[in-house]
């Protein structure tokens, strides 16, 4: 696109120039330019930074007026085809919604993990004020809080039933709670070095994998507490474990850059995957739903060449999530969108979309068949460090720095 | 003579409720914990900064720690730097305000005192970038603190010229208004900014730290469509 200038713009220009490189002591192309563009004495004082201030005025609009175009083009998607109301919604299209449900406030510090109840109507926190809160999430309801941790706690699961969560903290333990009366602690599991921040639990829950900054992944037997094997591999932190649905692999992702999985029985390590360019801080198994989403997005001929999985998607400081096959070791494709660190991640039950939490206080959701950010919505007032989406109920949760959690439906 | 500015020294306890030594002590546990992208380091300048509501907006997002402490001289940030401060964190820049305090000093002791800090950075940090702020100017009229600073700025302006990785940004061309006072709008006691003030000095800086923390990104392509 050319562009043309009036002859009043020109001058301005020519004087912010001038200014410019009277600012940068420039002396001689300053005095050239006077030369040549007849400027007369001194430049005012109103050109002082002007260049440089449209300089990088311009990217800053460019950037706003792409979010703003994005946020239009949703807006009137949403106005056009309107979202399904409640009794039309279908459990494989679902997304959340804003506005959120309910904003649940309580806890004295930043949120680091929500989870849902596999049965039960709740919802359980994580903070580093070091507790644990469990909340009804159909009303809104504080119900208790599960003290004993005596630092950051970094991450809870439950196991299949929910009659045990456990949790682990930047105290270098692991806790056992019970779930099904009292709500005590009934096991403290020490070994790891450093702070512990990932956990998770087998799918049969007979066993717990644990990860930690001392750079090993742990896994731990349910019944005696023992530490029954220790994985060594990554350079760095490692960030979060994640078992693979069949229970036959552990993924893990860390500081050093790199996702890795693990062969539970064995120890070894089946493949490491690279590409992200900063640190991996969540990653997150594909429910068998997404494969053909997957395949498609992966633009793999479908017929021959398709990508056999098990698939995993990763979030990173580089605010980038990766789709992985692991059987290939391929990063399949990659979504781009978030403005800041992606912080959590999980599949949509339906295995059409994956929703991520960001430190750019969003909550994004990704239609994977077109590897588009379908919907964004400014989730809170600060960093959104984790969220989950419930298996079968209409409902995603979020937490944040901000310290609240809120629960958005979905429809 | 020895220089007083480039020899690392510990604040004295004069009062005796060791809220300096409690400050540094929670820095060196923040370091620890946290993985800060950007380091702030300094005086009240830096200090006062995370009491305003730019913190949250601009700086916070961009994940940054503050290790700014009241009054700190150059000789103080040294003490710091060599107590280890700097040990467990590997932000991609560290940005130093340091100097206001450092009154009675002369020019050439105080910009030797910045260089100083520059390379006990470098040395902890030898990929991460450094970017000095000129020492913000005091007071509503025109006095001799101001000509302390403006002449200390020319100094360290020369001296850390050839520096690598090294960026001195002048963040204080928008808070002298054109009759020579500074407006308690913007500095309400003439010497730390308000949140208006803050906008005035630290936008410059928060946009530089956009540009050095992105610039290994690939850029985007930004053009609107029309």
């Amino acid at each position: 696109m050319k562009m043309v200038l009036s002859q009043r713009q020109k001058e301005e220009l020519n004087k912010a120039i001038a200014d410019y490189l009277s600012s940068n002591g420039y002396t001689t192309a300053l005095e050239g330019l006077k030369r040549d563009a007849d400027i007369s004495g001194e430049v005012e004082k109103k050109y002082g930074g002007l260049l440089e201030k449209k300089w990088t005025s311009v990217i800053r609009l460019q950037k706003k007026v792409m979010e703003l175009e994005s946020k239009l083009s949703e807006a009137e998607k949403e106005f056009i085809e309107g979202a399904p109301t409640r009794a039309k919604r279908s459990p494989t299209e679902w997304i959340p919604r804003g506005p959120e449900k309910f904003c649940l406030s309580g806890h004295r510090a930043p949120v680091t993990k929500v989870i849902f109840h596999p049965v039960f109507g709740l919802i359980v926190s994580a903070s580093e004020d070091a507790s644990i809160r469990v909340w009804d999430y159909e009303t809104g309801e504080y119900e208790r809080s599960l003290k004993g941790h005596t630092d950051s706690i970094q991450d809870i699961a439950f196991d299949h039933t929910g009659k045990i969560l456990v949790s682990c903290s930047a105290d270098m333990s692991i806790k056992i709670w019970d779930f099904t009366q009292g709500y005590q602690c009934i096991k403290t599991m020490h070994g790891h070095d450093h702070n512990v921040s990932g956990v998770a639990f087998m799918p049969n829950g007979d066993f717990i994998v644990s990860a930690s900054r001392d750079k090993t992944i742990k896994i731990w037997e349910v019944a005696t507490g023992y530490c029954v094997k220790t994985f060594s591999g990554h350079r760095e932190w490692v960030r979060q474990v994640k078992v693979s649905p069949d229970g036959s692999y552990i993924a893990s992702c860390s500081n050093d850059h790199t996702v890795r999985v693990w062969v539970a029985a064995t120890k070894e390590c089946k493949v490491e995957l690279r590409d992200h360019e900063h640190v991996v801080e969540c990653i997150a198994w594909a429910n068998e739903s997404a494969n053909s989403a997957i395949n498609e997005a992966a633009g793999g001929d479908n017929k021959k060449g398709a990508f056999e999985g098990p698939f995993l998607v990763s979030g990173s400081r580089d605010k980038t999530l990766r789709v992985w096959d692991v059987s290939s070791g391929l990063c399949l494709f990659t979504l781009i969108g978030h403005d800041n660190w992606v912080r959590g991640v999980v599949f949509h039950p339906g295995g059409k979309y994956i929703i991520s939490a960001s430190d750019d206080k969003t909550l994004r959701v990704w239609d994977i068949r077109n590897k588009r950010n379908m919907k964004t919505l400014d989730a809170h007032s600060h960093f959104c460090t984790s969220l989950d989406f419930h298996r079968t109920q209409p409902y995603v949760i979020t937490g944040s720095v901000d310290k609240t959690i809120k629960v958005w439906e979905c429809r | 003579m020895s220089n007083p500015c480039v020899i690392p020294t510990m604040v004295q306890d004069t009062l005796g409720d060791g809220r300096w030594m409690s400050q540094h002590k929670r820095n060196l546990a923040e370091g620890l914990e946290r993985e800060p992208e950007v380091v702030l380091i300094g005086d009240s300048i830096i200090h006062c900064l995370m009491l305003r509501s730019i913190w949250h907006d601009l700086f916070e997002p961009l994940h940054c720690l503050n290790f700014g402490i009241e009054f700190d001289e150059t000789q103080h940030v040294l003490w710091r730097i060599n107590d280890g401060i700097l040990d467990h964190v590997k932000p991609k820049v560290v940005v130093v305000h340091v100097g206001t305090y450092n009154t009675s000093n002369t020019p050439d002791q105080i910009s030797a005192g910045i260089l100083e800090i520059a390379n006990a950075i470098r040395s902890k940090l030898p990929e991460t970038n450094i970017v000095i702020c000129s020492i913000l100017p005091r007071g509503q009229h025109d006095n001799p603190l101001r000509k302390l600073y403006a002449e200390t700025n020319k100094e360290i302006c020369s001296k850390v010229a050839n520096f690598p990785k090294l960026e001195y940004i002048d963040i204080s061309k928008e808070l002298v208004q054109p009759d020579g006072t500074i407006s308690h709008h913007d500095m309400l006691d003439y010497l730390r900014p308000t949140n208006a003030g803050y906008h005035k000095c630290f936008e410059p800086v928060h946009e530089l730290l956009i540009q050095l923390l992105s610039e290994h990104e690939v850029e985007r392509d930004l053009t609107p469509s029309e």
